[in-house]
């Protein structure tokens, strides 16, 4: 099943085009978060320190996705 | 909230520190709060900033901080509002303001709302330094990972 992803600020540098990846069925943020790290390696340590948001609410590592999923990968925010 | 106010919490749009204030008989302490673009961090100078949002979330995330803010203390007045796009020094990137009867409700939500903002809502800074170099902010990590 396929869901989009949007990424942002650091993260861009790393999934400059990607928007929409296949998962499968009972697939976690967990999950997602290995497959972004082996398509491309170098996004690891910033990965380890987003957060995601599923839908636009901020969702745990055993969030499970489903077909269509709008899910954002949030580095550390510096607002303000 | 009857308090808050309607319109967006993310501005394109350059932020004006107002010489007017809400016209509410009953406020007695009115507080606001500006973060400025400065021209220096750790060491290196800033020649301007790029803030990026995921509007969206976090103009809700505001909203719900405000009603936060609004529930925790006796506010009369509520609004934040947080600038995105290309900044130059001096200009103000975000704006919380904080109305009450007593001034000590207004200053303590003020804090509360600007620290909350700064570590939760998505909303990105990049620097732009003098030597040509640029580097997204590392930014605040959140408290679960």
């Amino acid at each position: 099943m396929d869901i989009q992803l949007l990424f942002f600020a650091a993260v861009k540098d790393h999934f400059p085009d990607l928007k929409k990846i296949e998962v499968s069925e009972g697939d976690s943020i967990v999950h997602l978060r290995e497959i972004l790290t082996r398509t491309n390696p170098g996004s690891e340590s910033i990965l380890k320190v987003s957060r995601f948001a599923v839908n636009q609410s901020i969702v745990s590592d055993d969030f499970v996705l489903r077909e269509g999923s709008v899910v954002a990968v949030l580095p550390p925010s510096s607002g303000g | 909230m009857s308090v808050l106010e309607a319109h967006s919490h993310i501005s394109s749009s350059p932020i004006f520190v107002s010489s007017q204030i809400p016209d509410i008989p009953e406020m007695g302490g009115f507080v606001v709060f500006s973060g400025i673009v400065r021209n220096l961090n750790e060491g290196k100078k800033v020649t301007h900033l790029e803030y990026e949002a995921y509007a969206p979330m976090a103009n809700e995330m505001i909203r719900a901080i405000l009603e936060d803010a609004c529930k925790k203390w006796d506010l009369l007045h509520a609004n934040c509002i947080h600038r995105v796009g290309k900044l130059g020094i001096s200009e103000i990137a975000v704006i919380v303001e904080t109305g009450s009867i007593h001034r000590a409700e207004a200053y303590e939500s003020n804090r509360y709302i600007i620290d909350r903002v700064k570590h939760e809502v998505p909303i990105w800074k990049k620097e732009f330094y003098l030597d040509g170099s640029s580097e997204w902010s590392k930014g605040c990590a959140h408290e679960s990972h």
